[in-house]
């Protein structure tokens, strides 16, 4: 195996997270938590604009309705939402890897139907899965939250892991299952190696590659499903709902996490679009550090990179080929007739 | 018959373990508290089926100002069903087919610059849906400020339906998703003997690629786009609350309850499950066939 790290698309992709991480860290710990406010630019003593204020060199991405700074908001959010979506990927897999190797190899009689159980699973579009058990967690109650903030993101990261374990699960035990009818494993069994030792000694060695990749693409997907569910009001940890009858505010999100940004900033978009657009990019911004991240491990650990130009034959001419060509037309025919006979 | 026997049993218990799911949010409520509320959970699964039952019966209240009314849910949900079925299939109809076309042409090209082409998709397969679903409204409202044409509307308002541009973002995605898998299937399926076999002979890649490779690549495309619709679930319900469209989804958001996931899930379940069954059908025989002579 080559190392990643001559794989220029790993590279950047780790670059990007972990400019996103480490700054988010960074950023809070330089400039504190709450972000720089500005109230309304001034111009020959006239205010010229008022939040939300467009972006300019003072505030690269602008600043929202109330005049705080939107970068500095997608900077310290940056690390609720990328840990986020890593602890649920990460638990998800602690789930899954076990169940699908037990579903591959212990439980290969039964396995057509498991498939059958979790298969309709397939129809319930994870987003609307995830609204339907995450809202009595996340939506604030009239008389407010009877858990913590802490309680509530373990709450919401275990849901969200639980609810596509089974798909995952099923997913590692056919492919642990294709392994398990290999020559080399039934050559092993003959020698009368037990399918613990068989899992431990030859499906986990030989699928580590393709977990890594499966890591990758479900926390792409638990990214996608947190900014849905900003989209829908709620927010990683909780979402504050005012229920004063006079004076309401917004929902909020406890920190700025970017699908709280998202979500509720969307119905700016006509006004003022660096608001929602911001933590959306930031968003594709991750996911494609993520996918270049897999592209270059799966060349890192495949060994191709380039497909080589082929040669072009020199010495054969073109009236060569036409003739060999022909002369196998021509003996496909005879064969065909003497089928016919 | 013992196929269609097989049929049956794997809708029901589709069906049940869907049914299971719906009831899922008590247990969570209860989890909360630190009970495990299964009496509850039981009756309000008998309830769910119930009101399955008699589906004209079931009304939802609407609070308009002080006052709670009860509206029937019947007639209208029919058509919400059928505004968010369209808008699935066509995407998803014009989405295999821009997929195809894509993989017919970039099937033409030499091997170096088909792995460009490739890497190029694979990174605009990994944009999320929000971004291009805000990026088109943009658009739409930028071509809208700088011309005065409004191309489409981007929100729906009332009863009236909108089409095109919620196809066309609801179908980008899938388009590209599906792309990769046919580039996938159509290059192993070029590597066969067969194809060489077809190459020496003379005929042209254009003709190879149609009668031989597309057919035989088609059935493993059809087999593995299942997932592409689970994807496109998520997003249809992304893009009935991003337009405001008046779609099944949207209605079940905006009167979230168990019964209604339920009705909603089995709305879009029962069609392509039924869809998927025909094809798996008509293609495994036809693979029989072909493996039998």
């Amino acid at each position: 195996m080559k190392s990643v790290w001559r794989q220029p698309l790993f590279i950047l992709g780790f670059g990007i997270i972990s400019f996103f991480l480490v700054g988010s860290f960074l950023f809070e710990w330089i400039f504190g938590s709450i972000p720089k406010q500005t109230f309304f630019i001034e111009e020959n003593g006239r205010a010229v604009e008022a939040p939300p204020i467009s972006p300019y060199w003072k505030h690269p991405l602008g600043t929202d309705e109330f005049g705080y700074d939107m970068f500095a908001k997608i900077m310290i959010g940056a690390k609720y939402t990328i840990l986020g979506a890593m602890a649920v990927a990460a638990l998800r897999m602690f789930i899954a890897v076990p169940l699908g190797y037990v579903i591959g190899t212990y439980l290969q009689r039964q396995r057509s139907w498991i498939n059958g159980i979790i298969d309709p699973i397939h129809y319930v579009p994870m987003t609307i899965f995830a609204v339907l058990l995450l809202s009595p967690v996340l939506w604030m109650p009239m008389e407010g939250f009877t858990t913590t903030v802490f309680e509530r993101v373990v709450i919401q990261v275990v849901i969200m892991a639980v609810i596509t374990v089974p798909i995952v699960a099923s997913l590692i035990g056919n492919e642990a299952n294709l392994l398990y009818q290999q020559e080399y494993i039934l050559a092993a069994r003959t020698l009368g190696a037990s399918r613990r030792r068989i899992i431990i000694r030859h499906l986990v060695p030989q699928m580590r590659e393709k977990m890594a990749v499966l890591y990758g693409q479900q926390v792409v997907e638990s990214l996608i499903v947190f900014a849905h569910l900003g989209l829908l009001k709620l927010f990683l940890g909780g979402t504050l709902v005012s229920y004063d009858p006079m004076f309401a505010d917004p929902p909020k999100s406890i920190a700025y996490e970017w699908a709280g940004l998202f979500g509720n900033s969307f119905r700016y978009l006509q006004g003022a679009p660096w608001l929602p657009l911001s933590p959306a990019i930031s968003f594709a911004l991750v996911i494609l550090a993520i996918a270049a991240m897999i592209e270059g491990y799966t060349r890192a650990t495949n060994g191709q990179v380039n497909i080589k130009r082929r040669k072009k034959m020199k010495y054969v001419s073109e009236d060569v080929v036409e003739w060999n060509q022909q002369q196998l037309k021509e003996k496909l025919v005879l064969l065909q007739s003497d089928k016919n006979k | 018959m013992k196929g269609f026997l097989k049929w049956v049993i794997q809708f029901i218990v589709a069906l049940i373990s869907i049914l299971l799911i719906s009831g899922a949010p008590l247990l969570i409520a209860g989890f909360q508290k630190g009970e495990f509320l299964w009496r509850e959970y039981f009756e309000a699964l008998k309830f769910h089926v119930v009101t399955i039952m008699n589906i004209s019966e079931l009304s939802i209240e609407y609070s308009t100002g002080r006052v709670f009314k009860e509206v029937a849910v019947f007639p209208k949900i029919i058509e919400y069903m059928t505004y968010s079925l369209q808008l699935l299939f066509l995407a998803l109809g014009a989405a295999i087919l821009i997929a195809l076309l894509g993989t017919f042409i970039t099937m033409m090209f030499k091997e170096r610059a088909r792995s460009r082409v490739k890497l190029i998709f694979y990174f605009l397969e990994s944009l999320p849906d929000i971004l291009i679903i805000t990026l088109a409204q943009l658009v739409v409202v930028i071509i809208f400020q700088k011309t005065g044409i409004l191309v489409s509307k981007i929100a729906v308002m009332g009863d009236e339906r909108i089409y095109w541009l919620p196809v066309l973002c609801l179908m980008i995605l899938p388009m590209i998703q599906l792309y990769r898998l046919s580039m996938i299937t159509f290059e192993t399926e070029e590597r066969q003997s067969y194809v060489e076999l077809a190459k020496s002979l003379g005929f042209s890649k254009s003709f190879i690629l149609f009668m031989h490779i597309f057919r035989n690549a088609i059935i493993s495309v059809f087999f593995q786009s299942k997932k592409t619709m689970w994807f496109m679930l998520s997003n249809l319900f992304i893009l009935e609350l991003m337009f405001n469209i008046p779609g099944i989804m949207l209605f079940m958001y905006e009167n979230i309850s168990g019964v209604l996931f339920l009705i909603t899930v089995l709305s879009f379940f029962v069609p392509i499950f039924i869809l998927y069954s025909i094809g798996e059908w008509y293609f495994i025989r036809r693979l029989r066939r072909g493996e039998a002579v």
